[in-house]
């Protein structure tokens, strides 16, 4: 892990300032920010911990603790709220046995709601690693995660 | 320079490029408030309480963070700007409890002041839910960040100062506040407790915990820490003649708002139930209480009695790094005018006696070369034998900040691996008592590789050649073998010390301590010199002190070769110049140091001490024969605050009073001279020492004609030249003119332009010799003592502060994770540690900071004194007692 932090924070030539950038490569590989992988990244970048964790905690696309294969976010922004996101997202949340926030057992999936994406117009709208699937309703998210258990 | 001119508030003021419009404001005198901004940390523009109107544009802008810009046309108080300020505070004050009847912070809120000012009162917005308060159980200080306004002065002083980086903002929105790291208490955090981020919160969020008084003092007082050598500005907080806070003096050049937990928490040693309150005198064995009229005409008789009868040279007289200049200056004069002796010595021998000796036959000059703000602009810095992070938090300080805002490179050489080694480029790990062969090495390797700055050897200094020839067997193939340290390293660390533009030398107890320290000492100026590093405008040697006042204790004379100022006892001139102020006095020749005292005693020629402030019987090393001996004495007169090991075994004990209770000077490791102030009266009976020994000169027929501090100052002042102009400026009444007395620290003007007093620095040859004992003869551990963070001085204070102890109640031994699975020892478990001169025993604690067959343990613990484990092997030269490395085993005790 050292090794492959090292090549990253290398690619941003040690930049302080490229912090974010450098946590988000991080993240990439991991799914998470591995507190190995940020001791390191203080040390090569010669940050406080303290300043990195301050930084991981402010924005909501990092996270501290190991996320599933596959990221699932229901929006829950006005325009999704007023078509029903939250039903969507109680039924995600029925079918994989968690709440907001965790992560399933088998570490297949993590679930976790965002405020907007930015295409209000296919709400409601989930978002699953990469893909923005729209104008979801509740009996789409069961196959929906079938497609992805595989 | 270029001046710059705007209008403010309809008055053309003018200032310099660079400089933000709330700077401007307040040096021509508008109060601009702001909860944010602080003359020590960079402007950050968080609070925007400060903001002001700029009346061209109509924008309103935070002033801190607003550069000048000519032709400005600023206002501070314009309607708009009002009513934004109260808007701001308004909002500030619903997320923040109505608890201010209860608040500690009181008054001194800085919060509920701008409030005041902006009259707002209670409001009426929607309450923000705020975070409960933190369960801390360390006995520091205490977080309520409900009350945090986000100003982030805390994570600053963190990051910019005290440069630990344990907190930061974390979250956002109404979530954020400044937390630890994964948010958890400061005890599981790196958080060393310097009580820095309470002296700079404006509100009541972060504060020292169970204060004996919750309200605010009407005195403050600003004077000297006495935790170690750095001389930082404290400000004591006084209310009924009780000390019950202590922050640090904003104001000090020094220390630029920082402290460490000694000095921030470690002060309420001086109300301890243990002080002595009246004189005491043994009678049938057992000490009574007395008058001060009775125990000083005991003490003086029974010194006399024992001159008499025996001569001047059975006396010996200890002097202290705790007293002040004044004291220790008529303490020298006591032990050689009215008891004729120059067996006189103080308790820094333990510790910078190398120092004194080493640094002054190469430099001249008996201490630190140049200024702590001068280490903090070094380009590289190597720290050699010492933790300053421990010994000397306020350097500790200035080296992370030259890391890390300068970019300077950090050469750690230590046998354990520190916090401080962290922000290190280079550690060299070298075996213990390897320095000579180190610092050698990298001489040579300087030499062999032309990098060494001839200009400032040919022309500054002498005896090159011999010393050049001296280093031929120092090849790094050879240095390896001898130390352990690869010849890469020892290359790579030559090549950066060398080519640095200012290169610095930091060291401690863990050179001089050594039984070869005072080589080690000049092994090391001769790097500085090889490199050009000393005077005005490169780097310096900086010889660390453990005692508030071990420098100057050393420059009055409390030793016994030298007369105040380093004049020799041998110069008749010298003697000359003294004995026109003191009258005649008798003694020749130098007499005997602290160790040898005790050792003379032993042999039944030393019949009578008188020892101020200092105790041997549990700081000396090898206890077991200092106690025999001191119990030998005929008559032994202690002085001192609590009836320690030494006191106990006295034949007359006399109150002395703390450094918080009476005036004077201390002279720092960098060579400043600061007063002390008094903050609250002297307790009980006791008296400050300075007017004990003139009382005690008195009986001893020798009165000595001084009326007040400022008399004996101006006479120290005039008999010790490079103390000119230390003294106190303005006449009696006036009192100390601080400003005057600090802007010139002497150490900076003994070496200033790089000349030496000597007219040249001298180069000597020393040599590495092995040290003694060696593994497998029973003690397979090599046992290295150091400070601890949490103690100061010999411990007998620091273990009288409650705080302190409550932390860490008592020292453990660190041993590897190696070694402790070999030998089946857990966390926690206790040992015994065998020297061949005796045994302690401590809970063990196992750590990942040793190599192999290597322990540490800190000292200043008087329950479980290392020192004790130490025989007595004096360095030839400085006699300091080699207290840094010795041979141990250990069992485990079920």
């Amino acid at each position: 892990m050292a090794a492959r932090v090292e090549a990253i924070v290398a690619k941003f030539d040690g930049d302080k300032g490229q912090l974010v950038s450098i946590l988000q490569d991080i993240q990439e590989e991991h799914r998470y920010l591995p507190r190995e992988a940020l001791e390191k990244a203080s040390q090569l970048l010669n940050i406080p911990l303290s300043q990195i964790y301050s930084v991981a905690t402010f924005f909501r696309a990092f996270s501290l603790e190991p996320r599933g294969r596959h990221l699932i976010k229901v929006c829950l922004g006005t325009a999704c709220h007023v078509r029903g996101a939250n039903r969507i997202l109680e039924r995600a949340a029925l079918d994989l046995g968690i709440e907001a926030g965790q992560t399933t057992s088998d570490m297949a999936f993590t679930l976790e709601t965002v405020n907007c994406v930015g295409c209000c117009a296919l709400g409601p709208v989930v978002v699953v690693d990469d893909t923005t699937l729209g104008q979801m309703t509740t009996d789409k998210v069961v196959p929906m995660l079938e497609r992805y258990r595989q | 320079m270029e001046t710059i001119t705007i209008t403010l508030n309809g008055r053309e003021v003018s200032g310099h490029p660079g400089m933000t419009v709330l700077e401007l404001a307040s040096e021509s005198g508008v109060r601009i408030p702001t909860l944010c901004n602080d003359p020590h940390l960079a402007p950050f523009g968080a609070c925007r309480i400060c903001l002001v109107e700029d009346e061209r544009s109509g924008a309103l802008m935070a002033s801190c963070v607003t550069p000048i810009a000519p032709g400005m046309v600023v206002n501070t108080e314009s309607p708009r700007v009002l009513e934004r300020r109260r808007a701001i505070v308004k909002l500030m004050l619903a997320s923040h409890p109505d608890s201010c009847l209860v608040c500690d912070k009181g008054n001194r809120c800085e919060l509920r002041r701008i409030a005041a000012d902006a009259s707002v009162g209670l409001v009426d917005l929607q309450r923000i839910s705020q975070p409960a308060l933190i369960k801390e159980v360390n006995p520091f200080l205490e977080r309520d960040l409900s009350k945090c306004i986000l100003c982030a002065k805390c994570i600053r002083a963190d990051h910019e100062l005290v440069v630990e980086g344990v907190i930061d903002y974390i979250e956002r929105g109404f979530a954020s506040k400044p937390a630890t790291l994964n948010d958890t208490s400061l005890e599981e955090s790196d958080c060393t407790f310097c009580g820095t981020c309470v002296a700079f919160c404006p509100t009541g969020a972060l504060m020292e915990k169970d204060s004996p008084y919750r309200g605010t003092t009407t005195t403050a007082v600003a004077t000297v820490c006495p935790s170690c050598g750095c001389g930082c500005g404290i400000s004591l907080e006084v209310k009924d003649n009780k000390i019950v806070r202590c922050r640090p003096d904003m104001d000090s050049p020094v220390n630029g708002g920082t402290l460490c937990v000694r000095g921030s928490y470690g002060y309420d040693f001086v109300h301890s139930e243990d002080r002595l309150t009246q004189p005491l005198i043994k009678a049938n064995g057992s000490l009574r209480e007395t008058s001060w009229e009775e125990a000083l005409d005991f003490a003086a008789a029974g010194l006399k009695r024992v001159a008499e009868a025996h001569g001047p040279g059975s006396l010996a007289v200890v002097g202290s790094p705790k007293c002040t200049n004044e004291e220790n200056y008529l303490l020298q004069r006591l032990a050689r005018c009215a008891l004729g002796t120059n067996n006189i010595d103080n308790g820094s021998r333990l510790y910078s006696a190398a120092s004194c000796q080493g640094l002054g036959w190469n430099l001249g000059s008996p201490g630190t070369t140049n200024t702590l703000e001068n280490l903090e602009q070094s380009d590289v810095i190597l720290v050699v034998g010492t933790d300053p992070a421990s010994s000397a938090p306020l350097v500790g300080y200035a080296i992370k900040r030259a890391v890390r805002q300068r970019g300077a490179r950090l050469i750690m050489a230590d046998p354990r691996r520190t916090k401080l080694s962290t922000f290190a480029f280079l550690c060299l790990r070298p075996r213990v008592g390897t320095d000579v062969a180190l610092l050698n090495g990298l001489a040579r390797s300087i030499v062999e590789e032309n990098l060494l700055d001839e200009e400032f050897v040919t022309r500054r200094t002498d005896n090159f050649e011999a010393f050049r020839r001296g280093l031929d067997q120092y090849i790094p193939a050879w240095v390896e073998q001898a130390t352990g340290v690869p010849e890469r390293e020892l290359s790579s660390a030559a090549r950066m010390f060398a080519t640095a533009k200012r290169a610095s030398i930091v060291f401690g107890r863990g050179l001089t301590q050594q039984s070869t320290g005072t080589d080690a000492v000049m092994a090391l100026a001769n790097l500085a010199m090889l490199t050009g590093n000393i005077g005005h405008g490169s780097g310096g040697v900086y010889a660390l002190q453990d005692d508030c006042n071990g420098q100057g204790a050393c420059d009055m004379g409390v030793v016994p070769a030298f007369l105040p100022g380093y004049q020799s006892v041998d110069d008749p001139q010298a003697v000359k110049r003294f004995a026109a102020r003191w009258g005649p006095f008798s003694p020749s020749g130098p007499g005997l140091t602290a160790v040898e005292m005790i050792q003379q005693a032993n042999a039944g020629k030393i019949k009578a001490m008188y020892i101020v402030g200092e105790n041997p019987a549990a700081t000396f090393p090898h206890l077991g024969l200092v106690r025999e001996s001191l119990r030998s004495l005929d008559f032994l007169v202690v002085q001192d605050l609590f009836l320690t090991e030494t006191a106990r075994l006295a034949t007359v004990v006399l109150p002395a009073a703390s450094f918080a209770e009476k005036e004077g000077t201390f002279t720092s490791f960098e060579g400043r001279v600061q007063a002390l102030r008094k903050a609250i009266d002297p307790l009980g009976s006791s008296l400050p020492d300075w007017q004990i020994v003139l009382h005690l000169a008195k009986r001893l027929g020798h009165p000595m004609p001084y009326t007040s501090l400022e008399a004996i100052m101006d006479e120290i002042e005039e008999l010790v030249p490079f103390y000119h102009g230390a003294g106190y400026a303005g006449a009696a009444g006036k009192g100390f003119d601080r400003s005057e007395l600090e802007a010139s620290p002497h150490g900076a003007k003994r070496l200033h332009k790089g000349q030496f007093p000597t007219g040249f620095g001298r180069f000597s040859s020393v040599h590495y010799v092995p040290a003694k004992g060696t593994a497998g003869d029973g003690y397979p551990f090599s046992l290295i003592t150091g400070t601890s963070l949490y103690r100061f001085g010999g411990g007998s204070r620091s273990s009288r502060a409650t705080r302190l102890i409550r932390f860490l109640p008592e020292a453990a031994i660190e041993i590897g994770r190696g070694d402790a699975s070999r030998l089946g020892i857990a966390s926690g478990d206790r040992v015994r540690i065998i020297s061949p001169t005796a045994e302690i025993s401590a809970p063990v604690r196992i750590t990942d900071t040793l190599s192999d067959a290597m322990l540490y343990m800190p000292s200043a613990f008087p329950q479980s004194p290392v020192n004790a484990l130490f025989g007595v092997d004096l360095d030839p030269q400085s006699k300091t007692p080699a207290m840094e490395a010795c041979r141990v085993r250990l069992e485990r005790i079920d």
